[in-house]
């Protein structure tokens, strides 16, 4: 039945679409492998490092003392031989130097040894935590050797006892990234406990029990027979599987962007095998007459080019894996410093499988269709130049569902989750009608369009050459576009949240609890130019009257409306925010107080301009109407107030003010230093850790989202350049002919430049609209951040994408134009 | 990531108010449906941080709403007022004394000092503020108490002595009751805490009051007796 020479004629015949045809198999391979693979490890690693960050696998908490049945059935698993379990103490005190006065509250963490049980705890002079600490001796944060005065070696009176510094702390694995800490970390050996005697009745100390499970397959249950000893409400166990943290969240969020860029690009590898392989056919077509005539049956040129198409498959999907394997070694790099510890990208082998065998399905479903219809080629084809009108008979739609059945099934397993699978499904399914309804309106006013410039009439006429297939080319082109952009815009936006929300420049230094009577001399002592916000903290007691009753507002999910509210006064609005409903930030002509909403405040209860809400400021009631509603137009560092009042009705009001600002970390003690001395009620929290950790990690992400934002761009050019390819012999044909008529080169070129100039344009217009909306979608309801629309990025990725599409057209086609009408008109009728 | 999906908020129509300071005091009057309430001899300012504020509780279930109740139903018709700030020190308290005098106390009482600990503020100030904001009270005619407070003692003795030591200086100086240990028989009880083992359950400030009430009563005679001769003048208020 099959021909070998048959089919090694045909694969070598014609190799632009099998060239294509094969990346586009390879780049879904790579995707599925490499991206499933890093996300795989990525995950494994998170939970590697989700230990560090905990270090310990079970934490066990309380304000209290650990209570006498939970401590037993801790000492009862080390017994066992279950876990290793140690105990940590974590409290502030005042500390000072021994012979002098002067202070200061450190943050103090007591830890049995062994502690940490994962993660390194890292010293300045390079040696291990565990060896270093010991009894009569502490590890302290460089800020209070700068605050107190000190070095290491001097000893500082801790409690009843006197302790020696013996090393400086630079990097802490299970330190919460965004807990503010009012004082530099100080470690303590558990054995000093008695000697500093802090731990006792009366004082407020966070009990900490760390276990390390020996056995992995212990962990959920010796969490659960614990969480069953605790005391409700008081104690808790947690895995570090199940702790929620803030760096946790950010990684879901980065995971999920990632999967979607997966499936993305999958979707548009899909697209571009699909065009490869319709191209490919279609080409044989003429073949497939020739052979028909000759008495070939159905079933021989089926099979023979199911084989050619296996063959191509097979390549695409070696080749891909071969690119994956040689990724692996690039991702370390990429991804070094991003997340805490070492992302170790490993080709998962369920990830290679799952590739090969999707890669397997996707190519034969999408074969199916296009080598179906080559039975419909009659071989009167040969002669004339027949539209093949394939019947689309119930094998055509079950085909069809097939397709649609598993590309659903395998999008929704890939997001893990049902809804949001079918959400994505559902709307793509709608892109591509949409896009065919618009094309089909375009190509309709390109019909009846009556333009004077005969190259653009060429180039409209053009678009309608038969087996031109400029439907599907609109279609296609507007979905690989739309795929591609709404990556890049929400790429952009996540950007914007995270990124700009710890711009390199932002505050390290807060001020808190400045009294207004002291900011004049604060502001000068200082320096440094900077905000001060004034908070004024208030509840609020009605809202058009009503008042706002306690036990609904807490039942509710998320934010309340009884909770203090930190209300401010200014008559100007901030950089980042922006006013959406009202004229300005407060009303002219408005008799009374008057308050400005942030709209966040409208998740709570519905509020229009000329409401009135009664605050109650410490005691006093204050009634105040809504005189415009404000948003924030990007996430930053600045601090956002639900409520600003005119700076006149509220400046008497009790109000403590906050500042922050931005100094070299070198500076930070010496200033905290000056300021608390001369304002003793303020307090200077140092954040340079916290600030430089995210502004670092939230760099790399956009890096890693741009890279694999490529394989996007690499899909959509190679769809593109299927397309162009697609149609190249009618434009040799017609380029002839235009030749043959008198036209120059330069007018050829002009035709075909504006066929794809206006393919491109429709195209990505079109392709724009539906990115900005999909990534509406994914920013508001799936990520949660802010949406902006980026006018400027999208004109760019529009004119790219229009330039994209005409440069791969014309450079498809320059080897059109070379060809002489006299050797082609020879070498058609030769056929 | 999950669709996070905002529920339908159903609005009830609450008939009873909150807090008497419902009724304005500073001139932006509605005319409100009164009940049936009765008139007050006078007007008690409870001023301090979250521990007077209530975090965590109900309005109602903080202290100043709870003596409110105690008073009534021993026949002392006294508005008390939560003037409570959560997170407060001294310094803020000592700032707003102007505001407080706007709502024309006859008794004020303070509870504050429990964040200048929890921040490592030294002793000396604090002292000096409770200081200041007592002198601008006395000189305003206002029967002062002062809430005798105590830090926890994971800050180290020397602090938490001069701590202590504050309350009696102030109250032994300018001559104004102090009460017995605020958080007495509740501080570090988990039964009487809310889970963050600082800030009481309504349970506790009931024991709270409990811990304040003669000294609050003490301060009603005191200010009774002080307006004694003012009532038998002919001059007009």
């Amino acid at each position: 039945m099959l021909n070998s020479r048959f089919i090694r004629r045909e694969l070598t015949s014609s190799p632009q679409q099998s060239i294509i045809l094969v990346l586009c198999v390879a780049l879904s391979m790579v995707t599925l492998v490499s991206l499933g693979g890093f996300s795989e490890s990525v995950d494994s690693s998170l939970l590697r490092d989700a230990r560090a960050l905990h270090a310990g696998d079970i934490i066990v908490h309380s304000n209290y003392d650990l209570s006498s049945p939970l401590s037993e059935a801790i000492s009862s698993l080390r017994r066992k031989g279950m876990i290793d379990a140690v105990r940590v103490y974590e409290f502030y005190s005042l500390v000072r130097a021994p012979d002098r006065e002067g202070s200061i509250l450190g943050d103090l963490k007591v830890v049995e040894t062994g502690y940490p049980f994962y993660g390194t705890v890292e010293l300045r002079s390079g040696r291990s935590f565990r060896d270093t600490l010991q009894k009569g001796g502490i590890i302290v944060e460089e800020n209070l050797l700068g605050r107190l005065g000190l070095k290491v070696g001097d000893r500082v009176k801790i409690g009843s006892a006197t302790l020696t510094i013996l090393d400086v702390v630079t990097k802490e694995p299970d330190r919460p990234v965004n807990i503010f800490s009012l004082g530099p970390r100080i470690f303590i050996s558990a054995e000093d406990l008695n000697e500093i005697d802090l731990v006792k009745k009366g004082s407020r100390v966070m009990y900490k029990a760390l276990l390390k499970v020996h056995d992995e397959r212990d962990l959920e249950t010796v969490a659960a027979d614990l969480s069953k000893t605790a005391m409700k409400g008081q104690e808790h166990v947690e895995t570090f599987k199940t702790s929620e943290s803030r760096i946790k969240r950010f990684f879901d969020n980065l995971l999920f962007f990632m999967s979607l860029i997966g499936i993305f690009t999958l979707l548009l590898a899909g697209i571009g095998i699909q065009s490869a392989l319709t191209s490919f056919l279609r080409e044989r077509e003429k073949t497939v007459a020739i052979m028909k005539a000759l008495g070939g049956t159905g079933r021989f040129i089926t099979s023979n080019f199911a084989v050619i198409v296996s063959i191509l498959g097979i390549t695409g999907t070696i080749l891909g894996l071969l690119i994956s394997f040689s990724l692996q070694g690039f991702f370390p790099v990429l991804f070094r410093g991003i997340l805490p510890g070492d992302v170790v990208p490993v080709i998962s082998w369920s990830a290679v499988l799952q590739g090969i065998a999707l890669g397997v399905m996707v190519v034969a479903l999408f074969t199916f269709l296009p080598l179906y219809r080559l039975e419909d080629v009659k071989p009167a084809s040969i002669l004339g130049r027949e539209e093949i009108r394939s019947k689309r008979g119930l094998l055509y739609y079950s085909v069809f569902a097939a397709a649609l059945i598993l590309s659903t099934v395998m999008v929704v397993w890939r997001f893990g989750e049902v809804k949001t699978g079918l959400y994505f499904v559902s709307g793509t399914i709608a892109l591509i009608i949409i896009s065919s309804l618009g094309a089909e309106f375009i190509l309709l006013f390109m019909k009846k369009a009556d333009v004077r410039s005969l190259a653009l009439r060429q180039a409209f006429r053009g678009l309608f050459r038969p087996g031109n297939s400029t439907r599907a080319i609109i279609i296609t082109l507007t979905a690989s576009l739309t795929v591609i952009s709404a990556i890049y815009l929400i790429e952009l936006n996540l950007d914007a949240d995270f990124i700009r929300s710890y711009p390199a420049d932002a505050p390290n230094l807060f001020f808190l609890d400045i009294q207004p009577s002291q900011k004049d001399e604060f502001a000068r002592t200082l320096g440094i130019k900077t905000e001060y916000y004034p908070v004024v903290r208030a509840r609020i007691a009605s809202i058009n009257g009503e008042p706002v009753n306690p036990q609904d507002e807490q039942r509710r999910v998320g934010d309340d409306l009884t909770r203090e509210f930190n209300l401010t006064y200014r008559d100007y609005l901030l950089s980042d925010e922006k006013i959406i409903k009202g004229k300005g930030l407060y009303m002219d002509g408005w008799d009374g107080l008057q308050v400005s909403v942030l709209d966040t405040v409208l998740k709570m209860r519905g509020l229009k301009i000329g409401d009135s809400i009664t605050f109650n400021i410490q005691g006093v009631p204050l009634e105040a109407r809504v005189s415009s509603i404000r948003t924030r137009i990007k996430a930053s560092i600045q601090p956002f107030f639900y409520f600003v009042f005119p700076e006149k009705s509220l400046m008497d009001a009790p109000q403590t003010i906050f500042s922050a600002v931005r100094v070299e970390k070198e500076r930070i003690p010496g200033l905290q230093n000056l300021m608390v001395s001369r304002f003793p009620n303020v307090s200077a929290i140092d954040m340079t850790e916290m600030v430089s950790l995210f502004s670092r990690v939230m760099g790399r992400l956009s890096v890693i989202a741009r890279f694999f934002t490529l394989f996007g761009v690499v899909a959509g050019v190679l769809i593109v350049i299927s397309s162009v390819l697609a149609t190249r012999y009618a434009r040799i044909q017609e380029a002839v002919y235009f030749k043959i008529l008198g036209a120059r080169s330069t007018f050829v070129l002009t035709v075909f430049a504006l066929e794809n100039i206006i393919l491109g344009i429709v195209s990505a217009i079109f392709a724009l609209i539906f990115a900005q909306v999909a990534t509406w979608i994914v920013c508001k309801k799936v990520l949660e951040i802010p949406f902006t629309l980026f006018t400027g990025t999208s004109l760019i990725i529009i004119l790219s994408a229009i330039f994209l599409a005409t440069t791969t057209g014309l450079l498809a086609s320059i080897s059109v134009l070379r060809q002489r009408p006299v050797i082609f008109l020879r070498e058609e009728t030769k056929e | 990531m999950r669709v996070f999906i905002n529920r339908c908020r159903v609005i009830w129509l609450s008939l009873f108010l909150l807090t008497p300071m419902l009724f304005a005091m500073n001139g932006c009057q509605k005319k409100e449906s009164r009940k049936e309430r009765p008139k007050y001899d006078g007007t008690i300012v409870a001023a301090g941080d979250s521990l007077t504020a209530g975090l965590y509780v109900l309005e109602n279930e903080a202290y100043p709403a709870q003596l409110e109740k105690r008073l009534l139903g021993d026949g002392y018709r006294y508005r008390v007022i939560n003037a409570g700030n959560s997170g407060e020190t001294s310094s803020g308290l000592l700032s707003r004394m102007k505001w407080i005098l706007s709502m024309k106390p006859d008794i004020v009482i303070i509870e504050t000092g429990a964040n200048d600990g929890f921040r490592g503020v030294d002793p000396e100030l604090t002292r000096k503020n409770i200081e200041g904001a007592v002198r601008i009270l006395k000189s305003s005619g206002v029967t002062v108490v002062l809430a005798k407070m105590q830090i926890v003692q994971n800050l180290g003795k020397e602090y938490t002595e001069a701590f202590k030591a504050i309350y009696p200086a102030v109250a032994k100086k300018e001559g104004i009751i102090m009460t017995p240990f605020y958080l007495e028989g509740v501080a570090g009880n988990p039964d009487l805490n809310e889970p963050d083992g600082i800030h009481p359950t309504a349970a506790g400030y009931r024991i709270v009051v409990d811990n304040i009430y003669s000294s609050v009563i003490e301060a009603i005679k005191r200010e009774k007796a002080s307006h004694q001769p003012h009532s038998n003048s002919s001059v007009p208020e």
